[in-house]
Parts: structure tokens; sequence; C-alpha cells
């Protein structure tokens, strides 16, 4: 659990998009909580299930993953894949516990850096009014 | 005449028990019984005929920090895991505390297991002879009795109003100071556990059938779940690895089973026992043969557990008398 | 009626054993109990008495066929089994040249133990809405007619609860879990030759015996299973200290029907729901 009662946020996101949309959220001076802790990945399909659940195990309060707009996908197909697969362990984290609101998938363009950081304040004041995630 | 208890007594005692030391019994929960701690006698449960796991978890916990290491200054503080805490398990059978008694081979040899050694010396045993032994039951098979005293600390057995009280150790004196034991005429039979099962001499007789198809035949149905090293009470086979949280490293120990694949992996990938039907018979010999070699007594207390929990019927009973025919066929072919 | 079925069976494995159409037959036969039934492998068509088909016949069967890669093999499938035949065909685990199949219309399974038995249905025979094998090349028993599909009355009871006392059930079971991977050995979907689990870099679950590492290997065998697990129910009957990880799996089955309409092992060739996509389906992310 995170020390401060902040929220802890993990964020995967994908280098073609999401990751220059965040670049570009700094770049253009819009500001966004410090809770999220990024990671770059390839492409929103290689989020695996695992390091999903590993997160919400090593005590994150929440995971966002952020990927190319359906179509757009620099890999063509992976965020189809990625989109399927997170709707099904979204149910399951929820049933087990987690609730949906806690893990959150959004799809970020790079030039979107405005909205990323809109996405994540939305998100962690959201979070941070839920309160750490309970037991497990 | 006979040193008795009340059930209420009894109850008394263990109370008293409970406020200075951990009292671990039997326990329902959900519809399982286990060897849990309990925080009111109102817990346990007196009638169960024996656990769905065995008592064994409280000297080799399925999961045991040996050490924790950590940086201080600029050296490495290393720190043994010590048991402190003083724990009485009631309600244990004469097979189950047999089974405790016969690890003390392989734990307690040259160098000891100092977490093992201190588990036992902080431990005593309040065993309860077994009036009804169970279907699964065969523990005077192995050597033992559904009475046997000899690997507990004190002995109680059913009688009409209550216990009859055998104070077989030091450990079991010390315990039941205090407690007012009545001296009454008690009637009643000794248990007896009357299944046969054939193990006169089976270590030969694994030994000879040791290169028999029948291993690999019987492994055909063994899912290799390891259920029956985890619910039995003289398996001992353990991993160890570190595990690091926050800067610091934890040695755990942690329950493992020959049955698994990859348990005899070694480095370079080879596995001796790679197939299944190896595996399976390296269970049987273990207990049936190389268990009596090393440290004298048979490495099974007939408590039956692997029997009831076996999903796919692998039975010791069965297979120590298909064993014991097999062997004979093989001396008979010899000379 | 079962002892018709029996002689049905041993009839067709004396058949397949000598004319060599096969070389083992994998069925079932009595236990030491002399009351339910424990998996048989027939090697030989003098021993094909021992072949019998009983309400105590709960093993899936065709996980052995894993075991016996590259061999003609026939084995005894009841409607589950069959589906769990299908998922294997698909992910080209087994070859359907190979293998035999030796369909029975399930009456049903009894809920039993080592020296007793029930006769109460196991839940998972409730549930089923496929007793007749959807794939087999000898069938014994006659279709039947199924009710209408079953509303997942477990899920929505579990779902009633709060997060908070959800994530509380969890973790009590967490506790107990004491990792012997037996759920993992009994099912037909689990047969990576390196689990995940297992993995010492990246080592996702580790040895501790632990609720937080048991959550770990429940929830991530679950989602390996998504789509995949065709509710045959043994990992929950195997189970040790008794996990109702029936609940993890059909929570997943009833999702993966809502969103795909897609129901695991009906057929060899239908594509699995994680390995393909609809450009434009709405699945309640991101929309």
């Amino acid at each position: 659990m995170s020390e401060n009662s902040a929220p802890l946020i993990i964020g995967f996101l994908c280098n073609w998009c999401s990751y220059a949309g965040a670049d570009m959220a700094g770049t253009s001076r819009a500001a966004y909580p410090s809770n999220i802790r990024i990671l770059r990945v390839p492409c929103s399909g290689r989020v695996d299930p695992m390091l999903i659940v590993k997160c919400f195990q090593e005590g994150a309060d929440a995971v966002l993953i952020a990927g190319c707009h359906p179509g757009d996908c620099h890999y063509n197909e992976g965020n189809y894949y990625g989109r399927r697969r997170f709707a099904l362990l979204k149910e399951l984290l929820d049933f087990m516990g987690v609730e949906r609101e806690r893990f959150r998938i959004e799809w970020v363009s790079a030039s979107e850096g405005k909205r990323f950081s809109k996405i994540v304040t939305e998100f962690t004041n959201e979070i941070t009014s839920m309160g750490p995630r309970k037991a497990g | 005449m006979t040193k008795t208890l009340s059930k209420n007594e009894l109850e008394s005692w263990l109370a008293n028990i409970l406020k200075e030391r951990t009292l671990v019994a039997p326990r329902r929960v959900d519809d399982l019984t286990l060897f849990l701690p309990v925080h009111s006698t109102d817990e346990i449960a007196f009638d169960c005929s024996n656990t769905d796991l065995s008592p064994k978890d409280w000297f080799f916990p399925r999961t045991e920090a040996l050490f924790t290491a950590e940086h201080k200054d600029d050296d490495i503080e290393i720190t043994p895991a010590v048991i402190e805490q003083e724990t009485v398990i009631f309600g244990i059978r004469p097979c189950d505390a047999k089974g405790i008694a016969i690890l003390d081979g392989p734990y307690l040899g040259d160098p000891a297991d100092s977490l093992w050694a201190q588990h036992r010396a902080k431990t005593t045993m309040i065993g309860l002879s077994c009036s009804t032994p169970a279907p699964q039951c065969f523990c005077t098979s192995m050597g033992g009795a559904p009475y046997d005293s000899s690997s507990v600390d004190i002995l109680l057995t059913e009688v009409d109003d209550g216990y009859a009280v055998e104070t077989v150790t030091e450990k079991g004196e010390t315990l039941i100071q205090g407690v007012e034991l009545k001296e009454s005429d008690v009637s009643g039979s000794v248990p007896s556990c009357d299944a046969q099962v054939p193990a006169e001499g089976i270590a030969e007789a694994v030994k000879k059938a040791f290169d028999d198809p029948y291993w690999g035949r019987l492994a055909d149905r063994c899912l290799h779940c390891n259920m029956c090293a985890y619910v039995c009470p003289t398996c001992y086979c353990f991993d160890i690895r570190d595990r690091t949280e926050g800067g610091k490293i934890e040695r755990l120990r942690t329950w493992e089973s020959c049955q698994s694949k990859g348990f005899t992996k070694i480095a370079g990938g080879h596995d001796p026992r790679a197939d299944k039907g190896s595996r399976l018979r390296q269970r049987f010999c273990h207990k049936l043969l190389y268990f009596p070699e090393q440290f004298g007594p048979l490495g099974c207390v007939g408590c039956g557990r692997c029997v009831v929990s076996c999903p796919v019927n692998i039975d010791i009973r069965e297979i120590i008398s298909d064993i014991q025919e097999l062997g004979a066929k093989v001396g008979e072919g010899s000379n | 009626m079962a002892s018709d079925f029996t002689q049905q069976i041993r009839q067709k494995a004396i058949e397949l054993l000598e004319n060599g159409t096969v070389e083992c037959v994998i069925g079932y036969e009595t236990g030491s109990d002399g009351i339910g039934a424990r998996p048989a492998f027939i090697y030989d068509a003098a021993e094909a008495d021992r072949l019998v088909f009983d309400n105590t016949c709960t093993h899936n069967l065709v996980k052995y066929l894993l075991n016996k890669k590259g061999k003609s093999t026939a084995v005894v499938v009841k409607g589950c089994d069959s589906r769990a035949l299908n998922l294997l065909l698909n992910e080209k685990q087994i070859e359907r040249d190979k293998a035999f199949v030796i369909g029975v219309v399930c009456p049903g399974i009894v809920e039993w133990g080592w020296n007793k038995r029930s006769q109460r249905l196991q839940k998972r025979c409730d549930w089923c809405r496929q007793h007749t094998p959807v794939v087999s090349d000898f069938m014994v028993g006659d279709p039947v007619t199924e009710q209408p599909p079953a509303a997942f009355a477990d899920i929505v009871e579990a779902e009633a609860k709060t997060a908070e006392e959800r994530a509380s059930f969890w973790q009590q079971h967490a506790e107990r879990c004491i990792r012997c991977y037996a759920c993992r050995q009994a099912c037909p979907g689990c047969y990576c030759t390196d689990c995940f689990a297992e993995s010492l870099d990246p080592e996702w679950v580790g040895i501790r015996i632990a609720p937080a590492e048991s959550q770990m290997w429940n929830t991530i065998r679950a989602f390996h299973l998504a789509g995949r697990c065709i509710s045959c129910n043994e990992c929950e009957r195997v189970c040790p200290v008794k996990l109702p990880l029936s609940l993890l799996n059909r929570k997943l089955e009833q999702k993966v029907l809502e969103l795909f309409d897609y129901k695991a092992g009906m057929s060899e060739d239908a594509p699995a729901p994680l390995i393909t996509f609809k450009k434009d389906e709405k699945l309640g992310i991101a929309e």
C-alpha cells in the first residue's frame, strides 16, 4: 500500500500513441498528478494480464492502460486483442473485489496531450475518493 | 485403577492452556477439518476421526523463513528464524504423532535442522487414541496402533465419563501439573484397527520389484498433483528460494513433492526422473525402502489420508499388496 | 442402463484392441473402495472386463491423451470431456486420427468421495447442457434433448456482495490454498510444459505459500482458461482444501458468452475468442 495514502496508479502506455501523448502533455505544460507511474510498452496489446494482477498484488490502487485508438494501432491489431483481453480481465478483477473503476483502459493518440492530462487527473481524483484498495 | 479426567475438566484445562500458549486442535472450517489455533474450546471438533491435512504444518510449516538478511551500514546482517511461541497440539492421533517422531530421523540427524528442533522443543502434544478407526486407517499394519502413546507427551483415551490419562514424558508432566486427576475403575475394550495390509518385508519386495513395468502402468493415471505429499504426515521434501521484499531478503523453505514434474531437474536440463513411472515409483521406494533403510521405521504411518484424497485412487494399501506379489515372483525366478 | 453402457464399452474396447486400431483404451474401472471409479488404461483385450461406466465416472480422461501423443488411443468421454477434446484439437495438442473417441451420453455424475457416495448430482451436472458428446467415433447411449440454458445463479449470488465482501471472501480462500497445483494437474486445459507459476524469471508467483501468491495463482489460472474452460469442474473436485474454483471459471464463462457469444469446445475449428477480434465490437472498454 502507498505510504502517504495518495493512490498509487500504474500506467502502461503504448510507445507509439499514448506515451507520445503523455510526452506532449509534458511539453505543453498540461499538468497531471504524479500518482501515476508510467511504464512504456511497445503496444497496449503487449500488456499481459499477469502484469496487471501483479500490480494490484504489489500494492497498486489502480491501473491505467493507454493505447492507440482502435484502427490506428502501430502494429495494426495489437489493441484489438488487448481490448478483448482487458474486457474480460476487468470483469474477473471486479468479481474478486477489485472494483471495475480501478482498472481503466483509454485510447489516447500522440496528439492528445491535453486529453491525457485530463484523463489522468480525473482518474487520480476518482481513485482518491474511492480510497486505497481493500484487502487481498 | 486409571487416572481419568472428565470432559468438563479437560475443557477447563485446555482453556487455561489457551491463556499462555497457542492451542492447536482439530477445527471445522466450511467442509474441512484442520489442525488450527483455537481461541476457545468451543471451536474444537472433538468428534472428528482425523483431519484433512496432517498436523505436520506445526513442525514443518508449508512456508517458513529460515533467515532474513538485510544491509546494515556497510555490512549484511543475517537474522536466523527463532521460534519463541509455546504451542500445545490437542487431539493429535497416534499415527500423526508417530509421523512427527519418525521425521526426527532426517531432521535431527547430523547436522540437525535448527527450526525443526525448535518446533519440537516448543511443542507439547496431547494425543487422543482412536476409539473407532476410520475405514482408511491401517496404522497397525505399519507398526503403529490406535492407542500407541510412544510419540506423544500425554495420551488421552475416551472412556465412559471422560478420558483416561497417560502422562508419557516430562514435558507432559509439566503441562498437566495442577490438573486434578481422578483414580477410576475404567472398563472398555482396547481400540483396534483391523485393516490388514501386508507390509511385513515390504522393503525387500520393493527392492525386487524396482524394474517392474508395474510402476509405469500405475503412473498412467497419476496426475502428479502433489496431493499425496501435501496431506501426508511423513512427507518432508521441500524447496528453498530467496525472496526479496523492500530491501530485505528472506530465505524461504516451502513444501515440495517428488511427484511434480521437474522436481529432479538439474542444471544443464537433465532430469533423472522425467517420466511419470519413475516419479511415482520414487514415492513408494522412499516410504517403503529408502526411509526404513536409512532411519529404521517405515515412512508411512497408515493414516490413510492419501487413500482418501488421491483423485485417481492410487492406493498405497493396494500397491503394497501388489508389490509383495511381484516381489515374490522375482524371488521365485532368480537362482 | 449403466450396465448396458459398461457392456458396450467393453465390447468396443475388445474390438479396438484385437484389431490393433488402438494401443490403449483409456476408460474407467472401479476403485479400491469398491464404490467410486478411477481411470483405467487397458492395453490388452483380455483386461477389457475391468472397464465400467457408472455415475461415479467423474474424471476427465481427455487429459491423458496428452501423455499418449503419437500413439493411437481410445478414450471414453462424457459430454464435458468431449468438449475438452475439441479444445485440445483446436489448440493442436492432439491429432484427431490418433484418437478413437468412445462417447457416452452422460447420465450425470453424483457427488462422491472415497468410501462414500451420495445420490446427489454434482453441481456441474446441474449446470450442464451438453450431456451428449459433441465428438465421437462410437456413441454409447441415445442423444438427449437438453433443457434451456441455465442462468449463472451462483455467479449472480456471488456478485450480490459488495466489493469489500468479495475481496475478503477471496482473501480467506487464498489463505487456505496450499499451492499443490492439483487443480492445474487435473485440468485438460492446463498443459503448458513450463507453467507461469514455476517461472523463475520473471517470478510471477514464487514458492511462498501465502495469500498474495495464491491469489496471483488462482486469478491468472482462471484467466488463462478464459474462453477455454469446459466446466468439467475437476479442478474444484480435486482441491484438497475445497476452494470454490468453479466461481472463477464460471464468471469468465458467463462473460465470454455474453461478450463474444462463444462456448468453449463446441467445435474443433471455431476460432477461440482471445485470438480473434471484431473491429467494431463494443465491449464496454473506453467507449
